[in-house]
């Protein structure tokens, strides 16, 4: 209703014929004198400076890298000079690319398990509504801040140096890195509980523990699963990064042969790991839809038709049973004894199947990565050893004006990366939404194109586009905005879909036109989840960024690589610090849009 | 079940009991003591202080000031276990239900046997084959046995209600609270709970203490009432033998608004002539 009486407020809308009157004039100015004055916070004027100060940055950014049409096309040239350099892509011979598939998926699986696990009382202490206390939940989300932070192949350089060589490195890298972004979305699962059902565990009995597993995990369990496999797909995406530190798999494969300079080789298995992701996202991204379908989150395509199918059933089932009388019929022993055999519904048999489904990959995984465990136990006192190589940080041979550049290079990158993201995001995640698309055939090929797009992952996307094209910085930043559409596009198109529909009703009702509706009721509902999304893709794209340089797209990441290779680990240091800050202050940022924006 | 020789033992005493929540006071000097097996009903508009006087009993609130004694011990000096031992004693059934959506009924009536299992559950294959059978026995005396295995959020509000019942039977308690079980439900479901709960309290011999908005079901379904406003008690009486004035005070204590009174009245003059005109 407020939509509709503040429409006419639209410049022109107002002014009626005979309006130029003294009388009129006058009463018009004395109404503007008694309206009162639109007030905005300071903080909502520094944080809307600071966006536009990014945006300029951006812009320069971007400017700076000197992306241009007439270079892309110069580099063309390069890519036809490349292949006719190398000859066709090969590939190795398939039980060995079988057994690195396996090998792959196996850790990044093992890893993201591990990280799961750990999650569970880091995200336990971290949420508001369950944590024991607030130096607990302090330590918690301190703990999910840094290893957040603090890039996996950080933690696969120091594994690598006290593991013999074998898969726990790279497992541990995993498992550690992915405890920031998982225990996160845990807790924020566990706040968004129902309370009730806990409270009733409560006033039944039950005690801390079992209102936690009678009462919260049966409600945050499917979102957790979604959590869990949504990160195995970025998992499987940053392993390749992970070879060329020296774990084991597909990624470290690839980077041997390029070091090798068989350049058809390494983009062979470039393609394999490219194919290997897409199909990972496809296959995930269903199972999430289908389980989160019967969440009670109610918004997926499951949960629309599971509504459609059950709304005749409770009338039958009230009809069959004669809801009206409880009847106090006792039933014999005998009749309760058959009830205890659980029928095998459709849905318990599809539970059962995805359930031992789920236990056999586990299995599998575990297997394959034929984890060295007697290592776990004698590393301990290799530790002190090591730990002391890294301490205390120095730039060693780089001056310090290098390494900020450096720095700024990757900041750059990240800008103009997430510039280019946004823009193009706009624009597919307003078709990739039901209520803005022109057409629902648009709205699915989009979505379906947005999928494809996320399973793209972008360190090898650069690899591809820096050997072939021969650009290093430009080739770094086209990835990463491409691996962003995928990501932020989907967030984008699901905040338009979740606006509230009422106020577009009401603005169609007065007349507008399709566009009209879109910026008149559509993006304004949008713009905070719009802010908050852009400035995750900023933080996302940041640490991405820092990685970029290590398969030589620019930035400070070259330098990481160097420094481990040369054994500098006090120089490792140094750049892990200087990135952490970074971090840091990107995500305080964020966190600060998020909150003046709410 | 008000007829006995001499009066039963007080299972639930709450004597001049304040709550305050910063500023807001929800209970004001309240006291209320309930007899075993007692049928009661509290009787008050949201903000009188209903939920947060049952709240008391299971000890799920503690008081600012006063006393609270459930079942001979005082509930604001209990630790952790022995606190869930007598929380366990005491059955609550909620306006909401209460249930959680996504687990089968049968599961959502064992976790009533929590207190008693002790150590955390999940699914049903970690509840013993006796707790199993007596859940389902349960379920049967709220007429859902059909039911067990279907997930909760496919039943109707009524039917999510009988569970929350047989949850808390599942409890073996003593003492049922009830915070509103209707106030969710259709009039023909609320019919079928509150009859439900009746028939089960007399069955075996609970205590209940149940708070209700409408003044009309209280009159019709309780052994006695108690009127709520502003966190003090307004009125205690049994509901045997009630003549119309008397009933009619009963609304005009419980009401708060002008309004209502005024309605009442209306109310009570047009009633008068129709008895005139008999």
């Amino acid at each position: 209703m407020s939509t509709v009486t503040r429409t006419p407020a639209r410049p022109g809308a107002p002014t009626t014929a005979g309006s130029d009157t003294e009388a009129e004039k006058a009463e018009q100015e004395a109404l503007a004198a008694r309206a009162p004055r639109r007030r905005i916070s300071p903080e909502r004027i520094a944080a809307a400076l600071t966006i536009v100060a990014l945006l300029v940055a951006s812009v320069f950014a971007l400017a700076g890298i000197g992306i241009n049409p007439a270079k892309m096309a110069q580099s063309w040239s390069n890519a036809e000079r490349f292949f006719g350099r190398v000859g066709a892509i090969s590939f190795p011979e398939p039980g060995e690319l079988l057994y690195l598939t396996g090998l792959t998926l196996g850790l990044v699986i093992c890893g993201t398990l591990l990280a799961a696990v750990i999650s569970v009382p880091v995200a336990y202490l971290a949420a508001s509504n369950t944590t024991p206390g607030n130096a607990w939940r302090a330590a918690a989300r301190f703990v999910g801040v840094l290893t957040r932070a603090i890039p996996d192949v950080v933690f696969a350089m120091v594994f690598v140096l006290i593991f013999s060589l074998g898969t726990l490195p790279g497992i541990l890298a995993i498992g550690i890195h992915s405890i920031g972004m998982i225990s996160k979305l845990f807790a924020d699962a566990i706040e968004q509980i129902d309370e009730g059902p806990r409270l009733a565990v409560r006033a039944a009995g039950g005690s801390r523990m079992q209102e936690f597993t009678a009462g919260v995990l049966p409600q945050v369990l499917p979102s957790w699963i979604a959590t869990v496999l949504h990160r195995n797909d970025i998992n499987l995406r940053g392993s390749v990064i992970l070879g060329y530190v020296g774990v084991v798999g597909l990624g470290m494969q690839m980077s041997f042969a390029f070091k090798s300079l068989d350049y058809g080789l390494g983009l062979g298995y470039a393609v394999v790991i490219f194919i290997l992701c897409v199909i990972m996202e496809l296959v995930s991204s269903a199972v999430r839809a289908a389980m989160l379908g019967i969440a009670p989150t109610g918004r997926g395509l499951g949960d629309r038709m599971l509504r459609g199918i059950r709304r005749g059933r409770p009338v039958r089932a009230g009809a069959q049973t004669g809801a009206g009388r409880p009847a106090p019929t006792a039933t014999p022993a005998a009749a309760l004894e058959a009830a205890l055999r659980r029928p095998w519904s459709r849905g318990r048999i599809r539970t059962a199947v995805w359930g031992w489904l789920a236990v056999a990959v586990v299995i599998g995984s575990i297997l394959i990565c034929d984890i060295a465990w007697g290592d776990l136990a004698t590393v301990w006192a290799k530790i002190p050893a090591i730990a002391v190589q890294f301490w205390p940080p120095s730039f060693g041979s780089y001056d310090v004006e290098t390494m900020l550049g450096a720095m700024g290079e990757t900041i750059a990158i990240a800008l103009a990366a997430t510039l280019l993201t946004l823009i193009v995001s706009i624009v597919v995640g307003s078709l990739a939404a039901r209520n803005v698309a022109p057409s629902p055939g648009v709205r699915a090929g989009t979505r379906f194109l947005l999928v494809v797009v996320r399973g793209i992952p972008e360190i090898i996307l650069a690899i591809m586009l820096i050997v072939i094209s021969g650009l290093g910085t430009q080739a770094g930043t086209i990835a990463l905005a491409i691996g962003g559409v995928g990501l932020l596009g989907k967030l984008l198109a699901d905040s338009f879909e979740e606006v509230k529909a009422g106020p577009e009703r009401a603005l169609t009702a007065t007349g507008a036109s399709r566009l009209q509706v879109y910026a008149g009721a559509t993006l304004p509902q949008g713009t905070r989840a719009l802010i908050g999304n852009t400035f995750y893709m900023l933080d996302t794209n940041i640490r991405c960024a820092t990685l970029l340089g290590i398969v030589g797209a620019g930035g400070v990441g070259y330098y990481l690589l160097n420094a481990s290779q040369g054994s500098n680990y006090g120089t490792v240091t140094a750049i892990v610090l200087m990135i952490l800050v970074t971090v840091l202050i990107v995500e305080g940022l964020a966190m600060w849009m998020r909150r003046v924006f709410r | 079940m008000t007829n006995h020789e001499k009066p039963a033992e007080a299972v639930v005493q709450l004597t001049r009991v304040t709550k305050r929540f910063g500023a807001t006071t929800a209970l004001d000097g309240a006291s209320l003591t309930v007899r075993r097996g007692e049928i009661v009903v509290l009787l008050g508009l949201s903000g009188s202080g209903k939920s947060t006087l049952l709240r008391h009993v299971d000890g799920l609130e503690l008081p600012t000031e006063g006393a609270v004694e459930v079942l001979g011990q005082n509930v604001p000096e209990l630790d952790g276990r022995r606190l869930r031992s007598l929380r366990s004693k005491v059955g609550f059934i909620f306006q909401q239900f209460e249930l959680v959506p996504s687990l089968s009924v049968l599961e959502n009536v064992l976790t009533g046997s929590l207190a008693t299992a002790r150590g955390p559950r999940l699914g049903l294959w970690s509840y013993g084959r006796s707790a199993k059978l007596a859940a389902l026995g349960h379920l049967d005396r709220v007429g859902l046995l059909d039911r067990a295995y279907q997930r909760a959020d496919t039943l109707s509000g009524g039917q999510q209600q009988r569970v929350a019942i047989a949850r808390a039977l599942m409890q073996n308690p003593e003492i049922l609270l009830a915070d509103e079980p209707v106030a969710s439900l259709d009039p023909e479901s609320s019919d079928q709970v509150m009859a439900l709960i009746r028939e089960i309290a007399l069955d075996r011999g609970l205590t209940v203490l149940c708070s209700l908005h409408q003044v009309d079901l209280a009159l019709s379904w309780a052994d006695r009432i108690v009127g709520l406003r502003h966190g003090e008690v307004v009125l205690d009486t049994e509901t045997q033998g009630l003549t119309k004035s008397q009933v009619m005070e009963i609304y005009g204590r419980v009401a708060t608004s002008t309004r209502q009174l005024a309605a009442i009245e209306v109310e009570l003059l047009t009633d008068a002539a129709t008895d005139s005109v008999r």
